[in-house]
């Protein structure tokens, strides 16, 4: 009959276990958080992943989205039907794109307007897809405009829209609100890695207002091409630029480099070097702690453990018993994160698509990731477990009997130092004796305090860096308050007709052309700049800090593009020039130059006028101009194509750190939350081992308060000299996450300032004080004299 | 009949630097159904004879026998199936687990062996049927001690080894716990281990050891042994 009515409950041991977690209730809370948050952070960057990845793949294929974009000068409409014949291809497609300005109402404002022409074919390639309106322009004064920035101007179908072509404003009527899978993320060139969906939009209009905007007829200044599969890229790109050097190649953009795509595949790739990095950092955070947690545990019963033993349970049901409790955690820590996790991916997703404008959402629930999660956090838990309760196995049932002889002190080493040690208080000398016995303690706390300070330093350095990013480019490398590009390169001489024009400072002329530099196998198509070698508009150091200027021959690279061609001061390289009857040319590199926000190459504006286009020509200025109508004014001019002013950008830049300031926000939590939970379970782990020295603090007639600030002096100058190593340590996380999150857009340099280091301490300190405050509660609760009156604490 | 047999048992450990003999070729055997008290001073090795007797350590030289299995020849598992099934313990602090109920406690023991007897029955029979719901912090010394009886002898086990049962008892608590061990001695044919330091106790006894440095100084059999009533020290 007992028999009968036990099968129907718990095991014992299993009851104690569960009570033991109930009445530790704090400390197992504390380490769950970790685990929770640490699977929290797995589950949703994962499952956003891959949610944005196939989000991105299924609208690139939905809407066509070409492989290969080839800017031409003029290609005609027959020989680009030819290029189908091309091995590997399977669609190509001419289009005409121009930049113009819009006219607005605000005559200080510079709206600039990217023109694509569309047949509104099924079949065409970068098809976009009609959010609202119809589908088809009936009319060539009718438009399609993106989504982004339609509802950025709160322009809606049927609205009127006014563009300057050539110096005559046409009208385009908005016919529908449409989303492109080349401008999900839509920025205008590579110099501007941030959106500004006020200041520019893309308009999709019809081949005839197209050819007749651009003057082009039955020819295209853009060819989209798509492969079938299994094509050899290379291999096709040179079959087609053959084919169409005679028309004049200006550049060609692999699907991989297209700005939009690029820009996404970076985000993800960074999306997913987190997903895997974070999460195990908190998992080894919580296993460590569980660890010690067990291993003091093991330590505290070990007459607990004996008298199990000599019951007749087995080694391995007592190690069990102890790994269970660290199961525990990992189970339930990690099926709380895993639930949060998915909601949290919904969420994430759905900020990822605020930025990226895809017309579709796909948030599937993959619970493969949970599944991996919840493995992970258990096996995590499992091992620290194992290994931290492994001295269950050292207790012998004898030891349930045997009474525990003290353990034995040992003078430490500043006791040596009689000079010093003479002159401590008591309380001083119990801090520092706790400290330098307890040595794994010590480390472990001091590891916790300086990990945290040094996740806590890189969010505090963040906003500092962009700043310092912002102002290095806008203030100390470019320092122009317009950039204005020409549709048409014209003679030298117009530098002067623009000083006609508009109330200048200051003016340069400039020349700025895409083209393809080459080192052996390695390619990278940039603009290159050409400036007048005394420009005032520039200034070029080195990776040293030195000064450079430009030099008459050769040309100056940014760092970054030294690394992607990996290429070094001195050596050659192929600029490829597809303009025709131009051949390409080797240049030397005279200088490599720090730049934080763009790839370019730079070179004396005659000489790349001579060996590059043509001679005395420029195709843009730089200006400094204090003339409050100078947007007014030079929209009306023709041949203008962008006016970019240094101080709209900037604006846009301060909108991001804003938004940046968020996930630095939730980042000083996170890191917070660790550091916390460090010191808490250290603590409570100390407080309990320690019950019977304090309770006899106490019959010595230590108030409660005393022995807490004994507790806390403790563990003040235990994170005070966390920090002191979190610092170098922070710096190294820098220099890694400077290479981990730079790109080809811009370089980041994370050396922590001053200010940041002191923001990161103060924070640390609060997250550490805010633990001890907690661990107050649990002292003024100690029963220290039921302490004294059993055997053993 | 012969339930426990000890044959030239030896044990030394090394404390510090020097070498303590705890044991020394020290030889007996134990009858069914007796209540033996085995008497002795701190280090006169009745603590280490009963870790080896008990299973629980190993002796340097020399064999143990129960019955006709020698359990100094066991494997560690062997030794636990030992302590499991054959042995029932009782400390001198008890030593229950304190996040147990008193029945908990209990079938924290029966739930392993193999032929428990009912926990039920067990905790009524050391007086603790109205109290198995309460915590160890809600029991008295007495009480709890009574637990720690209940849970060794539910296992049913063959032979019951007491450390200084009453070591940590008031007199008139002693006493009770003593005549219950007595009563699991004679109601229920439990061979019953004694180990104390307090010479009173072995006028009870069936059977009288008395220890001094490690070895048997005295062995006599107790014709006439006291109630437990009549005990005092």
């Amino acid at each position: 009959m007992v028999m009968h009515k036990k099968k129907h409950r718990l095991p014992k041991i299993d009851i104690m276990l569960i009570r033991m977690i109930g009445n530790s209730k704090g400390q197992f809370i504390a380490v769950m958080i970790i685990i929770t948050m640490g699977v929290a952070i797995f589950t949703s960057l994962n499952m956003a992943s891959v949610n944005m990845d196939n989000t991105v793949d299924v609208y690139y294929k939905q809407n066509n989205f070409a492989d290969l974009f080839i800017q031409t000068v003029a290609a005609p409409k027959q020989k680009i039907k030819q290029l189908q014949d091309i091995k590997g291809v399977d669609q190509a497609m001419g289009r005409i794109t121009i930049d113009v300005p819009m006219i607005t109402e605000n005559q200080n404002e510079r709206v600039n307007l990217r023109l694509i022409t569309t047949t509104g074919d099924e079949e065409e390639l970068s098809r976009s897809t009609i959010l609202e309106g119809k589908p088809v322009l009936d009319s060539e004064s009718e438009a399609l405009l993106i989504e982004q920035f339609a509802e950025a101007r709160g322009i809606k179908t049927g609205d009127e829209i006014h563009v300057q072509i050539r110096g005559t404003q046409y009208a385009l009527n908005v016919a529908g609100i449409v989303a492109n899978p080349e401008y999900i993320y839509l920025v205008e060139s590579n110099q501007s890695i941030l959106p500004d969906e006020k200041t520019f939009g893309v308009c999709y209009v019809t081949e005839e207002f197209g050819q007749q905007a651009a003057g082009l007829t039955g020819s295209y200044n853009e060819v989209l091409i798509s492969y079938e599969a299994n094509a050899d890229e290379e291999a096709l790109i040179d079959d087609v630029e053959k084919a169409l050097d005679l028309y004049g190649v200006k550049q060609t953009i692999k699907r991989e480099d297209q700005l939009s795509n690029a820009i996404i595949n970076q985000e993800l790739v960074q999306l997913n070097s987190m997903a895997g990095t974070i999460p195990i950092l908190f998992l080894l955070v919580a296993a460590l702690i569980l660890m010690m947690m067990l291993s003091r545990m093991v330590k505290k019963d070990k007459i607990k453990i004996g008298v199990l033993k000599s019951i007749g349970y087995r080694n391995r049901q007592v190690l069990f018993h102890y790994v269970k409790y660290s199961l525990t955690t990992g189970v339930i820590g990690g099926a709380a994160g895993a639930i949060l996790g998915m909601v949290i991916a919904g969420g994430i997703t759905r900020l990822y698509l605020t930025y990226f404008h895809i017309p579709l959402l796909r948030i599937e629930f993959y619970y493969s990731y949970l599944f991996i999660a919840i493995i992970l956090s258990t096996a995590f838990c499992i091992i620290s477990g194992l290994i931290g309760a492994r001295g269950v196995l050292r207790v012998t049932p004898a030891d349930a009997i045997r009474t525990e002889t003290p353990k034995s002190g040992k003078r430490i080493l500043i006791e040596k130092i009689p000079f010093f040690w003479k002159r401590l208080s008591f309380s001083s000398k119990m801090i520092n004796k706790n400290i330098f016995r307890n040595k794994k303690r010590t480390l472990f706390v001091m590891a916790g305090v300086s990990l945290t300070y040094a996740m806590m330093l890189f969010s505090t350095s963040m906003p500092g860096v962009m700043d310092q990013m912002m102002n290095e480019h806008f203030r100390e490398f470019q320092r122009m308050d317009y950039n204005i590009g020409f549709i048409n390169p014209v003679h030298f001489s117009t530098v002067r007709d623009m000083e006609h024009l508009v109330d200048v400072d200051y003016i340069e002329g400039k020349l700025e052309y895409p083209f393809e530099l080459t080192n052996g196998s390695k390619k990278k198509a940039v603009n290159i700049i050409g400036l007048s070698r005394d420009t005032k508009f520039y200034s070029f150091i080195d990776g040293k800090g030195n000064e450079m200027n430009i030099p008459k021959q050769g040309m100056l690279i940014t760092e970054n593009m030294a690394k992607a061609l990996d290429v070094e001061k001195g050596d050659l390289i192929q600029v490829n020039n597809y303009i025709p009857d131009r051949e390409d040319i080797i240049i030397q590199i005279k200088g490599v130059i720090r730049q934080s926000l763009g790839m370019n190459a730079y070179m004396d504006i005659d000489t790349m006028g001579k060996l590059l286009l043509e001679k005395n020509v420029i195709n843009g200025v730089y200006m400094d101009s204090k003339d409050p109508d100078i947007n007014d004014k030079l929209i009306r001019a023709a041949n203008i194509a962008t006016i970019m002013s240094i101080a709209d950008m900037r604006n846009v830049y301060e909108q991001y750190m804003t938004m940046m300031m968020v996930s630095i926000g939730v980042m000083v939590v996170f890191s917070g939350a660790l550091g916390f939970s460090i010191v808490y379970n250290t603590t409570i782990v100390s407080l309990s081992e320690r019950e019977m020295e304090f309770s006899s603090l106490r019959v010595l007639g230590f108030s409660k308060r005393k022995i807490f600030l004994l507790i806390l002096r403790e563990n003040n100058i235990l994170m005070i000299l966390g920090i002191i190593f979190g610092i170098p340590l922070g710096f190294l996380m820098s220099e890694y996450s400077s290479v981990a999150f730079s790109t080809d857009i811009y370089s980041l340099d994370m050396t922590p300032s001053k200010q940041a280091l002191v923001y990161a301490g103060i924070y640390t300190a609060v997250f550490v004080l805010l633990a001890q405050l907690v661990t107050y509660r649990k002292i003024q609760r100690l029963d220290f004299l039921q302490a004294l009156k059993t055997r053993e604490s | 009949m012969v339930i426990l047999r000890a044959e030239n048992l030896s044990k030394s450990y090394q404390m510090g630097e020097i070498e303590v003999k705890a044991l020394q070729d020290t030889s007996f055997e134990i009858e069914e159904g007796k209540f033996i008290v085995i008497l002795g001073a701190s280090g006169s090795g009745k603590s280490t004879l009963l870790n080896i007797i008990g299973g629980m350590d190993q002796p340097t030289s020399g064999k143990v026998f129960l019955r006709d299995e020698e359990i100094t020849a066991y494997n560690e598992k062997e030794l636990t199936e030992y302590r499991r099934n054959k042995i029932g313990f009782i400390f001198q602090f008890y030593n229950i687990m304190s996040n147990l109920t008193a029945e908990e406690n209990v079938e924290l023991a029966t739930e392993i062996s193999e032929d428990p007897l009912p926990v039920g029955e067990i905790l009524e029979a050391v007086g603790l049927g109205e109290r198995k719901d309460h915590f160890p912090s809600q029991l008295s010394g007495g009480e709890q001690q009574r637990v720690s009886i209940a849970r060794a002898v539910a296992k049913n086990p063959e032979i019951l080894l007491c450390d200084e049962p009453t070591g940590a008892l008031d007199f008139e608590t002693g006493i009770k716990i003593l005549s219950l061990l007595r009563k699991v001695n004679r109601e229920m044919g439990k061979t019953v281990i004694v180990i104390t330091h307090n010479a009173d106790i072995a006028y009870m006894a069936d059977r009288i050891i008395k220890m001094r440095d490690g070895g048997i100084i005295e062995d006599k059999i107790n014709d006439n042994p006291i109630d437990v009533e009549d005990i005092k020290w």
